[in-house]
């Protein structure tokens, strides 16, 4: 882990409307977080864990305040902007998996690929590898629902990896699994990016991610607090 | 229970307010042209019953005469010398006023003190004057006449004014002594267009001196003394019926007609139905949480099925009521182009205005909602198989409609296969004929996803490799969600292919009846002689006329026809008495071939020639015999020849005119053929011509006769154009209605793209690919699924209809403008889906279950 400020948060708010009634997510939000830092997100359902995930992915826009990734400053970015910056930047793991239903194995890691570039018979070999390190080598050509809970992750951790992003963001990737599995995927994701030292933030529940993070803040009253 | 069960549901719906007005506008829709079309029609032939009606009073029969009209002495003969009491001779004619921009005004001619058992309706109802005085001033004025109280007004005929009016025999003076009320809406219309004089005053007018039109009959209907007596007295030229007869036969006459209107409202429903079936399988699929849940709380599958099918009723009713809303407008349309077309090709009908019955309406309201429950059983069957413990994904639901495909395809071959036998076999009834189209198109709208599913693994085969991963996610979007893209291609696939077989089918019989009218039109110039064939000296003239242009400078010869009406086999039948010429014999088509002798036997013994609608409908061979009425009595004419004409779909007969003057009198001539000289100025000769002719004599070169013809044949045509139309734009509402709902049902899918990194502009061209896909798809099995329906119209359907035989002309761009149109249908329909989806959130998409 080196000290150069990979993600900056400056006064960041952010607030939705409910109904009539404006709900405040987070009030003036500032944070620092260092390259191939592995920092752990705590909260109660609806806290905003995801909300904080979105924000720093450009998915979500803030209200006010900077989002700094890596020196470029995201809220100034228009959408598309932010968009082609996610595309190369960001790698994502969603709780449900979120693997595109019509597309294949091998597809599915080899569209963030072509996002970036016409995917080459290099690609699919690191796809091919990338696989047999999962452990998923003879799930190459099923469809996603053919796989089970884990091995969907699997593939969703890959596909989040597969264009060698700076920062991944996991929003609760065990959520959906039980014990072994879900041990199983942490442990993969503690090789994958945080030996090979990428950023990540994850949202968890999870005790045993918490041990390995090198800060956990938990959500409460609209800011983060250290943990 | 069921009130919060209902409740969930209905919530739902709210939710979801673009499905609930799509599935609304597609029971509408369907209704709305079904309707439309029913509406039009009966109104038509309505007007023309109830306008019959309305002049005949109570009369029960009514005495009609081929063109030459009655002999006023019959009237005479049959009152004093029968002593028959209940009759009413009538003298009509058709007049246009002097006023410029008023349409023509019928001219009835009656005796204003007949038996009052017989009076009309409209005898009863005026009440400026009292009708005593208004009669006998109308008996006793010359040229008095009665006008409506409406007409007067927007006339501004005050009473006593001139009416002046142009006849065949010039300008001609009436005074109006009275406007008359109608007592009911329908005499309102039917007076809108009337004059009435005295039958001496009409006679004068319309230049019909000792003639009437028609002697209206009361008598008992059990009399058959009486009605055999009258039968007895009445000359060859005349024929006794029945009121009741004549609106059925008038009705018989249009039913082909009627029938293909009909069908092509029923196409319109038919994609209608395809589209509530698909919305309301998107309401149960998108719903199989919330029905796993209610099932998991003890809802029982019974109930669930209730639900859905309440709220499909619920949906029909309004959907029915806005469908009627919209028939009635589009009727309005709709019975302009119908009574034209009624007009163009069967018989004259009065201006009609829209009568709405709660019969047509009861009807509408039957077939939406019957029509919506059909579409909506087979979801709400889906509905109560979802499982209450495992809420279905939707990839295993693909994999079972996947299953359930593979047994619909056998099923849809079954029925192609059937339903060509069904074309080919089903004798005479055009009823079938239409039918076995339909089963048909519901065939191959069943085949349909199994050959997208077919056709997008080719298309991944042969491109897959050059389009990439976001390429190939179009391809895999349709096939992944077969259930749902296959029938909004089905829907699209049925409405293009029925526009493609109509269009290949009017394109084939504009060509048979464009290379007709060129065989058929050999003489350089027509000359038309209209006039009322009853009119006296008309005769005389007409041939004074020939003579004088047989002797101009540039003319070689001459040919010419009388069309007129004579009773063959009990029945009033056009007939044509031609004089014909070497030149002019080549002008007819044959479908047999014909003898050495055929053209002497046709000119001196008693033969006559049928063409082929009227062979068709009367089941007549060569060699039968025609028994026709003459003065003298019957006499039996021999079939000698079938030929093609398609100037009217009932048919008619052909003699010599030598054969038809040895047993009818002279009445002139409907039109002299002109035969220009070899290297005659035909400029010149059309205007030596047109100076030897008075109004409305008229002279014409073939073109601009071949000209007028196409221009006919092109509006009645209209009707079916309009119609098509109508079914394509209801099957872009489909497509555009499941591409939203397919679309809507994708937001999280699409979500996950647009966080990986896919700009808006991708996700764009995404779903634009997808929808122009679909809609390439359905224009292609649109083009061999169109080819069969032409083919089944031309050679079952049309041919059973009407009687005529066409030749098949292929035309690619029928086919290419088939394809184009489904392709950029379905690419639009796929414009605000798009457009939506793109502005959506991703963080907002991705919160969407």
């Amino acid at each position: 882990m080196t000290t150069e400020a990979a993600i900056s948060l400056e006064q960041l708010n952010k607030s939705y409307r409910e109904s009539d009634q404006q709900h405040v997510v987070f009030r003036e939000l500032t944070l620092r977080v260092s390259r191939g830092e592995f920092i752990v997100l705590l909260g109660r359902s609806g806290s905003g864990k995801s909300t904080f995930l979105n924000l720093i992915s450009g998915i979500d826009p803030p209200d006010s305040g900077k989002i700094i990734i890596n020196g470029t400053d995201i809220t100034s970015l228009s959408e598309h902007d932010r968009t082609l910056f996610r595309r190369y930047h960001i790698g994502f793991v969603f709780q449900s998996y979120n693997l595109i239903p019509t597309l294949t194995v091998a597809e599915n890691l080899l569209l963030p690929l072509e996002l970036i570039r016409r995917a080459s018979r290099k690609d699919r070999d690191s796809v091919a590898e990338l696989l047999d390190r999962l452990k998923l080598s003879d799930r190459l050509d099923s469809y996603p629902d053919r796989l089970s809970g884990g091995e969907q992750q699997r593939v969703a951790i890959a596909r989040a990896l597969i264009h060698d992003p700076d920062l991944i963001l996991a929003d609760e990737p065990t959520g959906n699994l039980d014990l072994d599995t879900a041990e199983q995927v942490l442990e993969l994701l503690d090789i994958l990016v945080r030996k090979a030292g990428k950023t990540m933030i994850m949202a968890t529940h999870s005790q045993e991610v918490i041990g390995k993070a090198n800060r956990v803040f938990s959500i409460r009253n609209q800011s983060l607090h250290l943990e | 229970m069921n009130s919060i069960l209902k409740r969930a549901s209905r919530n739902f719906l709210w939710q979801h307010p673009w499905q609930l007005a799509l599935a609304i506008l597609g029971i509408a829709l369907g209704v709305a042209v079904v309707i439309a079309i029913d509406l039009a029609m009966e109104s038509s032939l309505s007007s023309f019953n109830q306008a019959a009606r309305a002049f005949s009073g109570n009369a029960t029969h009514r005495i009609i005469a081929s063109d030459g009209g009655l002999d006023e002495k019959l009237y005479s003969r049959l009152r004093v010398g029968l002593g028959l009491a209940n009759l009413s001779p009538v003298v009509t004619g058709y007049v246009k006023l002097e006023q410029p921009g008023e349409d023509s005004f019928k001219l009835i001619g009656i005796d204003p003190f007949i038996e009052k058992s017989l009076h009309s309706g409209w005898q009863t109802g005026h009440k400026k004057n009292s009708q005593q005085d208004l009669l006998t001033q109308l008996m006793n004025e010359p040229n008095s006449a009665l006008l409506s109280e409406k007409t007067a007004q927007r006339l501004k005929l005050p009473v006593n004014a001139p009416l002046n009016i142009v006849t065949d025999h010039g300008t001609q003076q009436l005074k109006v002594i009275g406007l008359i009320s109608a007592n009911n809406a329908v005499s309102e219309q039917v007076l809108a267009k009337l004059i009435i004089t005295d039958i001496a005053t009409a006679q004068e007018v319309l230049g019909l001196f000792g003639r009437l039109s028609s002697i209206e009959v009361l008598v008992d209907k059990n009399a058959t003394e009486t009605l055999s007596t009258i039968q007895n007295v009445l000359p060859g030229s005349a024929l006794l019926i029945s009121m009741d007869n004549q609106g059925d036969s008038m009705r018989e006459m249009t039913r082909a007609f009627s029938i293909n209107l009909k069908a092509l409202g029923l196409l319109s429903l038919l994609v209608g139905m395809f589209l509530i079936y698909n919305t309301m399988t998107f309401l149960v699929i998108q719903r199989r949480h919330l029905i796993g849940s209610l099932r998991i709380v003890g809802v029982t599958r019974q109930q669930i099925f209730l639900v859905i099918i309440g709220e499909a009723f619920l949906l029909a009713i309004i959907g029915t009521f806005i469908g009627i809303a919209l028939g009635i407008v589009l009727g309005q349309g709709l019975l302009h182009l119908i009574s034209g077309t009624i007009n163009a090709i069967y018989f004259h009908i009065d201006t009609a205005s829209l009568m709405i019955t709660p019969l047509q309406i009861g009807k509408g309201v039957l077939l939406g909602i019957s029509a919506t429950l059909l579409a909506v059983l087979p979801p709400a069957f889906e509905a109560t198989r979802l499982s209450p413990v495992k809420v279905l994904a939707r990839s295993r639901l693909e994999s079972d409609s996947r299953r359930l495909m593979q047994s619909i395809g056998l099923i849809s071959v079954v029925l192609i296969s059937a339903s060509l036998a069904m074309a080919l076999f089903s004798g005479k009834s055009i009823t079938v004929g239409l039918a076995s189209i339909f089963v048909i198109l519901f065939g191959f709208g069943l085949l349909t996803p199994v050959l997208t599913l077919l056709l997008m693994r080719l298309i991944e085969r042969l491109f897959g490799r050059f389009l990439g991963i976001l390429g190939r996610l179009p391809v895999r979007m349709v096939s992944a969600e077969i259930s749902r893209t296959g029938i909004a291609i089905a829907a699209l696939m049925i409405a293009v292919s029925a526009t493609i077989g109509m269009d290949l089918m009017i394109g084939s019989f504009r060509q048979t009846v464009a290379q007709w009218l060129h065989s058929s039109l050999p003489a350089d110039l027509y000359v038309s002689l209209p006039g009322d064939k009853m009119a006296a000296g008309k005769a005389l003239t007409d041939q004074f006329l020939k003579e004088k242009i047989a002797s101009l400078g540039g003319v070689q010869m001459l040919s010419s026809v009388f069309h007129t009406k004579l009773i063959a086999d009990d029945q009033l039948t056009k007939v044509s008495a031609f004089e014909l010429n070497l030149k002019s014999r080549q002008g007819f088509i044959f479908t047999h071939k014909v003898a050495a002798n055929f053209w002497y036997r046709f000119e001196n013994q008693p033969t006559l020639l049928v063409t082929e609608p009227y062979a068709y409908h009367h089941a007549v061979k060569l060699g039968q015999k025609i028994l026709l009425k003459t003065d003298q009595g019957e006499h039996s004419f021999e079939v000698a020849g079938i030929y093609a004409d398609y100037s009217g779909d009932q048919g008619h007969l052909a003699m010599s005119r030598q054969n038809y003057q040895r047993y009818w009198p002279n009445l002139g001539y409907s039109g002299i053929g002109v035969y220009a000289r070899e290297g005659a100025d035909i400029k010149q000769l059309e205007s030596g011509i047109s100076q030897l002719l008075t109004m409305p004599q008229s002279v014409k070169s073939d073109q601009d006769i071949y000209k007028a013809s196409m221009e006919v044949f092109d509006q009645t045509f209209t009707i079916t154009e309009t119609l098509r139309w109508l079914s394509a734009a209801i099957a872009c509402v489909g497509v555009f209605s499941a591409l939203m709902a397919l679309q809507f049902e994708r937001t999280r899918q699409l979500g996950i793209l647009r966080a990986i990194g896919i700009t808006t502009r991708q996700l764009t061209v995404l779903i634009i690919s997808e929808t122009g896909l679909m809609g390439l798809i359905a224009g292609l099995l649109a083009i061999p699924v169109g080819l069969i329906v032409a083919y089944v119209l031309i050679f079952v359907v049309y041919q059973r209809s009407f009687g005529w035989t066409m030749a098949f002309f292929f035309d690619s761009g029928s086919l290419f403008q088939g394809l184009v149109f489904a392709f950029l249908a379905a690419l639009l329909a796929g414009v605000f889906p798009a457009i939506k989806m793109a502005q959506t959130r991703p963080a907002e998409a991705l919160r969407t279950e």
